[in-house]
């Protein structure tokens, strides 16, 4: 693909997003798994559709970013915004693709109300760790604890 | 952005609640049920949403760049009253079709599809809520003489085939019909709500936003279930066969057209400012949207056929089958499609033309009704709506009624004047003069 940043655009999910979204993840997980996006996707859009995007390039969708503002969870008592899924085709990275997806996402939380944006990153995952620095994200004193069960 | 929420005067209110709990009697259970299907979401409210912040200029026709009407009396008389009636009828079929979800509710086979479909009831009572609001808030006295408690016990009153402007009777069959209607008819009411986001209105651009992320959710309520559906269908399922899906679309389809009012018209919406485009070209946007909606569902059917096919894959099969190959048993009739734009029509510009579900144009009245019922759900038959195309049909091509009288004797499905976008939104209305059309 020979398309720049500037081809990129950016809209609200929506329903007919599905086949694309899996298409994406199976590209990044090499594995087809409908289910799971039909039932995640029908949640994003039923708790507000303007707080999760795709991008589109080239008449396709290239990339999602799902989230939502919640506030009352982990002591957070302040509208908060959470970045809580994300995938961008890999033939269309280094495209700013996902940058452009948080710009808007991210003009979405403060029209909601939010003063925050928080998300969860495996720390291994040096890509993803850059990607959230790029864009002014910093560690947190939430820590993220776990155990089997 | 801000959002200010009010409730009815209490005795409009506590009127709605009585309505409710006779026609969606399911809703406490709804509310029981809440957080099993929709945890940690917030409950459903029954108010009105008013978005703050939005546009006060009119941004279309021929008032464009002055400043949007805040109140009905301010606006001149023709566009005020045509908004009226829009509102009014709006409210009346929001309500009426919940009337028509409420009859084949209870036979989904899973539970899930069915509390969304429930969800959906309730949140489509809202948005006639919303529209009885812009009814009760304002003074419309300056185009109807009819007090606030008449207009809205006239609207509650309203009961399936008593709606405004004739019948409301497209029944529901099964299931299958709650979740069509979402997916079809449910879209063509987002296009409305989009339109009427720029109303010139003040209020009713303003009420527009919140039911907009409502039907989003309506419209999944539609998707997923016939991506569940294909994928079980691929899988040898004999519940809902790719065959009782193609028929559904066959139903809806071309009442969902014809909700878009005749190809030719549109123009004084747009020149009121209440609407930014003609029918035409909302409707050619709608076909290509349900057309990707259509080989999606495809798509899932073929890689729950084959599970070994990759995405690319799967695309490749889809159009040498859809070019008319045979891939694995395959065949074309094996998949869905959209019925072509002038099959089983009886309002707009193809209105009574004997065309059938792929094009194919006949010239025998016997073998085109032979072909409908062919190609419609088998208890669609025995619908007085189906009757009433029929006995219409008959007379148009026996040369005893003209298709456009023909037309104009027959209520259609569509959205009045573009308020509400969710299928009760839908109601049976006269096209406008084709004079509009310039």
């Amino acid at each position: 693909m020979t398309a720049t940043t500037s081809d990129v655009s950016i809209r609200p999910l929506d329903e007919l997003d599905i086949s694309d979204i899996v298409r994406i993840d199976e590209k990044i997980l090499g594995s087809y798994r409908p289910e799971v996006w039909e039932r995640r996707i029908g949640y994003y859009l039923r708790r507000d559709p303007e707080t999760s995007v795709v991008a589109e390039a080239d008449g396709r969708v290239v990339g999602f970013m799902l989230g939502e503002v919640r506030s009352g969870e982990f002591g957070l008592e302040e509208p908060t915004g959470w970045v809580e899924v994300l995938g961008v085709d890999p033939e269309c990275r280094g495209r700013a693709v996902g940058r452009r997806m948080a710009e808007a996402i991210l003009e979405h939380f403060r029209e909601r109300g939010a003063k925050s944006v928080r998300t969860l990153v495996d720390g291994e995952n040096e890509e993803l760790c850059g990607f959230f620095n790029s864009l002014g994200f910093q560690p947190s004193s939430l820590r993220a604890f776990t155990r089997p069960i | 952005m801000s959002v200010r929420t009010t409730t009815l005067p209490k005795p409009y209110h506590d009127a709605v609640i009585r309505w409710r709990e006779t026609f969606l009697p399911d809703y406490d259970l709804l509310m029981e049920s809440w957080e099993k299907f929709f945890p940690n979401e917030p409950k459903f409210e029954l108010c009105a949403y008013r978005q703050l912040g939005m546009c006060t200029e009119i941004e279309c026709g021929d008032q464009k760049g002055k400043p949007k009407f805040t109140r009905a009396a301010d606006m001149p008389a023709e566009p005020a009253q045509h908004l009226f009636g829009a509102i009014r009828a709006q409210a009346s079929t929001e309500f009426g079709s919940i009337q028509q979800h409420r009859l084949t509710l209870a036979r989904a086979q899973e539970e899930e599809e069915q509390f969304w479909i429930l969800r959906m009831m309730a949140e489509e009572l809202r948005h006639g809520y919303q529209m009885l609001h812009l009814l009760v808030e304002d003074d419309w006295s300056c185009v109807t003489q009819e007090s606030r408690a008449d207009l809205v016990e006239g609207i509650l009153s309203m009961n399936t085939g008593s709606h405004i402007l004739g019948a409301f009777n497209v029944d529901f069959d099964s299931f299958i019909d709650n979740v069509v209607f979402c997916g079809l008819i449910d879209r063509v009411g987002k296009y409305q709500l989009a339109m009427q986001k720029v109303s010139a209105y003040q209020p009713m651009a303003e009420s527009m936003p919140q039911m907009l992320r409502e039907e989003a959710f309506h419209l999944a309520a539609g998707v997923v279930p016939m991506r569940r559906w294909v994928t079980a269908a691929a899988k040898g399922s004999t519940f809902i066969t790719m065959v009782d899906l193609q028929k559904a679309i066959n139903k809806w389809v071309p009442r969902a057209l014809e909700m878009f009012g005749d190809e030719r018209g549109g123009g004084t919406n747009v020149r009121f400012g209440l609407k930014p485009m003609k029918n035409a070209e909302a409707q050619k946007q709608y076909v290509e949207e349900i057309g990707k909606l259509v080989r999606d569902l495809n798509l899932r059917y073929l890689r729950a056929r084959d599970e070994k096919l990759t995405h690319g894959e799967s695309e490749t099969v889809l159009d040498r089958i859809l070019a008319g190959e045979s891939v694995g048993g395959i065949h074309r009739e094996d998949l869905l499609h959209l019925p072509h734009a002038e099959y089983f029509r009886r309002r707009g510009m193809p209105a009574f033309k004997m065309v059938g579900a792929d094009g194919e144009v006949f010239t025998d009245l016997r073998a085109y009704q032979q072909h409908l019922v062919r190609t419609l759900p088998d208890a669609y038959r025995a619908s007085r709506d189906f009757r009433e195309y029929m006995d219409a049909l008959t007379q148009v091509a026996e040369g005893t009624m003209k298709a456009e009288e023909a037309a104009g004797k027959m209520p259609s499905l569509r959205r009045v004047g573009g308020a509400c976008p969710c299928s009760k939104a839908v109601r049976w209305m006269v096209d406008e003069p084709s004079s509009s059309a310039a």
